[in-house]
């Protein structure tokens, strides 16, 4: 090599060195939940536990998205049965520069896949925001880790016993956090400095579920958009109150609506017909001694008060329409089902008639993958590794029912970057498909272990938190 | 000893400062006592930590005055509890359990013992069951912690059945020849808590588990899972249940190539899990096939010739190698011996007659010798081929005249092979014991006189406990009062195969038949640890009392544990969705989901699709139904252990999916719809994947993930093949 190549080869280095830590991929799914990376360039098609491979980490256990802020990547896992790890690396290398530990007491009842671990942390380039629901939600200083404030959220209880799995985002000065639970759904403000509630907002019409907030800008306006049972909703970002509603999901929302310009997508999976109210379900999982009636000690003592309020009659016992009195809202007797819509945000009221752009009854969605919303086309993907797009502005189907030629199940959402999507399989298969109208399949890259976290791309590289390690891939790695 | 004592003393003592102590109990074993009551002290004192908030310490003399003491062991051995207990201590046998509750001017406690130490060690668990805790077969399920209180118990016990044999070893990958001692000894000890008190190692010719020569011709073979490997690859569905290794093996014999290591790696297998039995009180037996051998012995031998079987890979007695021959006794006699002499501590061999004898032709001569020690009510063998050919169990018609007549001349060989009574002798003089197992059940009314004198035998009708059912007035024909007779209980069938299987209703009913029979007990026969946990906690609960039914023990199993009585209603209908599933499926095709190479492809075949079929997924379907609600309603510490049985069950259902898209993809075929048979071998692709997934999320033990191996290499890999083969035709 010459020295004049020598001289272009550093200053190429320096050049990327001082690109290379720009990009941000601050929370679930990186900005604003929608899963897509603009920056990223020459992100890698084929690459692997043993290929490409910039660094990876030892972990533990945990499925909680990693993500990349100011050059650092964050992760969380389970180091043991009751501690929690909150942990930095320097997004260059894997260098570990901090962990912080927390005692997370006695944990609630979860149901796999879902594992302690599994909210995704968000940052604002000065502060790491890391919910648990035995802890709460703590603030950490990115440089150092030390806990700058903490504060207690409600413990959440699912009547199913699926267990927290909420992210937080954030909003300007606003930690956001939707806590859609069985018990006390809300959605609450946190002031990022400080950690004082700005403001809560109850969500007593919906059941458990586990949508992220995001923004929408519309007409001329930011509004939080939350998923929920039966509903999307609109909140104020300046004081928590509701905008507008839309009124056309399904009964359990576990997916993250993606937003494109002013229209808002979601789709969803919930399991029954479409009059499969929640009382079905629980007549069916919770009457344990199926006599056809719920009885108290069928539930956690904790839903005893809703219970009491369902029990009309005083009998002990809720029957028929007192489950539904008991814990599924009167106005919102929404039952199972799929869908996939889009909605253009900026309503006020009621904007179900108005809004709704176009609604497909469609079976391709997944109950937990997220939709992907990129190059005009809304992508779904549901287990057995069958894909789904539609166009985004018409709903018209560019194909469906298309293998990735990966099967098992589908936790991740699809994300994307340098016209590419990623698609992770739970069985650590990630299947990179060209972006374009025609499934073209470029690659199904083995990580080596199983994969819940959906994957965060940031500064030409993809992370990717398998069971047990998070890796770093970047493109000529080795 | 006694130092150890100290040290055990001071960690405990030590360690109990973190509790907040409400009671100081002082566990005093007897200075001198067998390892096993030390063991039994230790157990104690662990599980009386878990149990309660107390202070518990061992120790091996008395506490001062007024503090709880628990004295462990008998009057034999622990001076302090012959002087406290006194004249208090009753008449036990060597299996009886004691525990008594006991006060004196300066003392209360306990006395937990038994009439041996074995005894003394079932007493301590015995002890732990009325306390709550559940045994199983890979953990212990505790309850909440609980106020102790250990006045006015008085527990004395003796077993109705005074064997209760553990299978162990065996064939298959998903059976325990795929397990490391580690395992073994996990299951072991959980079997010493449900006291068991005896385990076979049921092994083949064609293993690694012993070396031996005669004639200048040594045993060569020594092979696992009848010579099958299992590798694993990046795109076996479920490997990340198999902790990424590229191979799925027994670990104890994981890089091993030679004879000499594979065989060197099978024998300190086996030692360990004998040594582990013995330290658990049990009695340890070594079950063999003395008639059949490896084939390189058929050169020195021409009258072997190859037995049926799996891959053919033995040789046994053939019409020209008479029974009499001296040579094939001193062959057989020096490999009996190479047991004995390799496996020093072994103190039962189950010699078994050939499941399909070769050897008929020499029939008259040997009943001829056999009738003689019947006596005057000998049969004819024309009549015992009679009734064999038109009995209902499976050797019936001429598999059951084939089997008759190769039992009778087995029999003969065998009353010959062991009338040298050196040949069971142990070095350090004892003598083994011999059962002679599976003689043909025609012969079940003279069977004392059949065998060789003194030994006992283990029995075999047929393969499924409801075809044992069908039969079970065979039960009532062994004179038991004259031969030790136990009997051969399949919890779960290799025949049903993979499938989620139970039986304890139909072995409750032979349970009760061996009480009132007066039979010795039994041994299990078993693959997979799978849905066995309510069986074996049944047979260990009906063992000693009589009383105990299926359901009883069910619910003294689930309750507990669940908290809740409707979580074990749930599950007592599930498992006997599970059962009638079983029941149907031995019943319509025995070999349904045998894991042989050919066990899936073999329904890639045109053909009708079965009515059965459909009633066999409802009794799976209601099953998953019932194990998840169980699941929903039980308290959230044994969420996780019923999560495994609801899970299995959805498997099952993907395994069922994947045998009904074959048959459709291979009549699509046959009707040249190559488009629905690709569709129909990619709906069976896709359910074999996720069924091998499903397992793949719960992996508890080497069974578990021998069986994902085994649908890799016998279900996802062929009709990968298949699919790819036709798509591209």
């Amino acid at each position: 090599m010459t020295r004049a190549s020598w001289i272009f080869v550093t200053l190429s280095l320096c050049h990327l060195s001082t690109l290379v830590f720009a990009e941000e991929w601050a929370q679930f799914r990186g900005p604003n939940a929608a899963g897509v990376s603009k920056a990223s360039k020459n992100l890698p098609v084929e690459f692997s536990h043993e290929k490409n491979v910039a660094w990876s980490v030892e972990l533990g256990e945990g499925i909680a998205c990693p993500i990349v802020t100011q050059g650092r990547t964050i992760a969380t896992s389970m180091i043991d049965k009751q501690t929690l790890a909150v942990f930095c690396f320097d997004a260059a290398n894997g260098k570990e520069l901090w962990r912080q530990e927390f005692n997370t007491g006695a944990t609630p009842p979860i149901t796999p896949p879902n594992t302690q671990a599994s909210s995704t942390p968000c940052s604002d380039g000065e502060r790491v925001y890391v919910y648990f629901s035995t802890i709460g939600m703590v603030a950490l200083d990115l440089k150092g880790g030390e806990v700058i404030w903490k504060q207690k959220v409600p413990l959440p209880f699912y009547l199913m016993g699926w267990g927290a799995a909420h992210s937080p985002i954030l909003y300007k000065d606003l930690v956001l956090l939707n806590q859609d639970d069985d018990l006390a759904p809300f959605l609450i403000a946190f002031d990022k400095l400080t950690g004082k509630v700005r403001w809560k907002t109850e969500r007593p019409e919906m059941l458990g579920g586990y949508a992220v907030p995001v923004i929408c800008k519309a007409a001329g306006r930011e509004d939080i958009v939350v998923a929920g049972t039966g509903k999307l909703k609109g909140y104020d970002p300046s004081n928590g109150e509701e905008l507008w509603t839309c009124n056309t999901l399904l009964r359990t929302v576990m997916t993250t609506p993606a937003v494109k310009d002013d229209k808002i997508y979601i789709s969803i999976q919930s399991y029954g017909d479409t009059d499969r109210v929640l009382k079905y379900a629980l007549l069916q999982w919770k009457d344990t001694n199926q006599d056809g009636k719920l009885g108290k000690d069928e539930f956690d003592k904790a839903f005893w008060a809703k219970f009491d309020k369902g029990d009309a009659n005083k009998d002990g016992f809720l029957v028929d329409d007192e489950v539904d009195a008991a814990f599924q809202a009167s106005t919102n007797m929404v039952g199972g089902g799929t869908t996939i819509q889009a909605v253009r945000g900026g309503g006020t009221g009621d904007v179900t008639k108005t809004h709704l752009v176009w609604n497909l009854e469609n079976t391709s969605p997944s109950n937990i993958a997220s939709p992907l919303v990129s190059d005009g086309r809304v992508l779904v993907v549901k287990k057995g590794g069958i894909s789904a797009s539609f166009d985004a502005e018409t709903g018209e189907t560019i194909w469906e029912k298309k293998r990735l030629r990966n099967f098992g199940n589908y936790y991740a959402s699809p994300v994307a970057g340098d016209g590419k999507i990623y698609v992770q399989g739970e069985n650590g298969f990630i299947t990179v498909i060209r972006q374009g109208p025609k499934l073209e399949i470029l690659a199904k890259n083995d990580m080596g272990d199983s994969c819940t976290a959906t994957p965060a791309i940031a500064d030409n590289r993809i992370y990717v938190r398998t069971l047990q390690k998070l890796y770093c891939f970047a493109e000529g790695a080795e | 000893m006694r130092i150890i004592i100290a040290i055990a003393f001071m960690v405990v003592a030590g360690s109990t400062n973190l509790l907040n102590a409400a009671d100081n109990i002082t566990v005093v074993v007897g200075q001198g006592a067998p390892d096993i009551e030390h063991l039994a002290a230790q157990e104690l004192v662990s599980q009386f930590r878990k149990l309660f908030d107390a202070n518990v310490v061992l120790s091996d003399f008395l506490p001062p005055p007024r503090e709880n003491v628990i004295l462990i062991g008998s009057p034999k051995t622990n001076r302090t509890l012959r002087e406290v207990i006194g004249d208090d201590w009753p008449k036990v046998s060597d299996q009886g359990l004691v525990i008594r509750s006991f006060k004196n001017d300066k003392h209360s406690g306990l006395v937990v013992g038994g009439g041996s130490p074995a005894a003394t060690l079932w007493s301590v668990y015995e002890l732990g069951h009325h306390f709550g805790i559940r045994y199983v077969l890979r953990e212990d399920l505790y309850p909440d912690k609980q106020p102790l209180d250990i006045d006015a118990l008085d527990i004395v016990q003796e077993p109705g059945l005074k064997t209760r044999t553990w299978r162990t070893v065996n064939d298959f990958p998903i059976g325990p020849e795929s397990w490391g001692l580690d395992q073994h000894k996990v299951v072991l000890r959980q079997l010493a808590k449900l006291k068991f008190n005896s385990v076979m190692l049921s092994v083949y010719p064609w293993q690694p588990f012993i070396d031996y020569e005669f004639a200048g011709v040594k045993k060569q073979t020594a092979m696992l899972w009848f010579g099958e490997r299992y590798p694993i690859n990046s795109d076996s569905p479920g490997r990340t249940g198999l902790g990424g290794v590229k191979e799925f093996t027994n670990p104890t014999f994981a890089g091993k190539q030679t004879y000499e290591e594979m065989t060197q790696a099978g024998t300190k297998l086996l030692r360990g899990i004998i040594k582990e039995s013995k330290r658990l009180g049990m009695s340890v037996g070594v079950s063999i096939t003395p008639l059949e051998f490896p084939t390189e012995f058929a050169k020195a031998f021409p009258g072997l010739e190859p037995a049926r079987g799996l891959k053919n890979l033995t040789v046994a007695p053939g019409a020209k190698l008479p029974p009499d021959s001296a040579k094939l006794k001193q062959l057989v006699a020096a490999r009996i011996r190479a047991y004995v002499e390799t496996y020093p501590g072994i103190d039962t061999l189950y010699v078994t007659l050939p499941e399909f004898p070769e050897w008929e032709q020499h029939v008259d001569s040997s009943w001829k010798e056999l009738a003689s020690r019947i006596g005057n009510d000998a049969p004819t063998v024309a009549e015992l081929i009679k009734t064999a050919r038109s009995r209902s169990t499976v050797a019936s018609g001429d598999r059951g005249e084939s089997a008759i007549k190769g039992n009778i001349v087995s029999l003969a060989f065998m009353q010959r092979l062991f009338a040298d009574s050196e040949l069971l002798t142990r070095s350090d003089g004892k003598r083994v014991e011999l059962v002679i197992t599976a003689v043909d059940d025609a012969l079940y009314p003279y069977l004392d006189r059949v065998v060789p004198q003194g030994s006992s035998t283990l029995n075999f009708i047929d393969y499924t406990a409801r075809r044992v059912v069908e039969n079970r007035e065979k039960l009532g024909t062994i004179p038991t009062e004259r031969v030790r007779s136990r009997l051969i209980m399949t919890l779960a069938d290799d025949n049903v195969g993979v499938l989620s299987q139970a039986a304890t209703r139909g072995l409750g009913e032979l349970m009760s038949d061996l009480h009132k029979h007066g039979w010795d007990g039994f041994s299990t026969r078993y693959w997979m640890l799978a849905e066995l946990d309510p069986t074996v906690y049944y047979l260990s609960r009906a063992a000693w009392d009589p009383k105990v039914t299926p359901r009883s023990a069910h619910d003294d199993l689930f309750t507990t544990i669940t908290h809740k009585q409707s979580a074990s209603d749930r599950l007592w209908i599930g498992f006997g969705h599970i059962e009638a599933a079983t029941e149907l499926t031995d019943k319509e095709n025995l070999g349904f989901a045998f894991p042989v190479p050919n066990m899936l492809m073999k329904y890639y075949a045109p053909g009708p699709i079965p009515e059965w079929w459909e009633k066999q997924n409802e009794h799976y379907t209601e099953a998953m139904i019932e194990l998840y609600r169980s699941r929903d309603g039980a308290r959230p510490y044994a969420q996780g252990f019923l999560f495994y049985y609801a899970k299995r069950s959805e498997y099952v259902l993907d395994y069922l999916t994947t045998v009904k898209a074959l048959r459709e993809a291979a009549n699509a075929k046959a009707k040249g719809d190559k488009e629905e048979a690709v569709a129909q071998l990619e709906t069976a692709l896709e359910a074999i994947y996720n069924a091998i997934d499903t397992l793949g999320d719960v992996v508890q033990d080497q069974s578990d993930r021998g069986l994902i191996a085994v649908l890799n290499a016998y279900g996802y890999r062929p009709i990968l093949a298949e699919y790819e083969k036709l798509v591209d035709e």
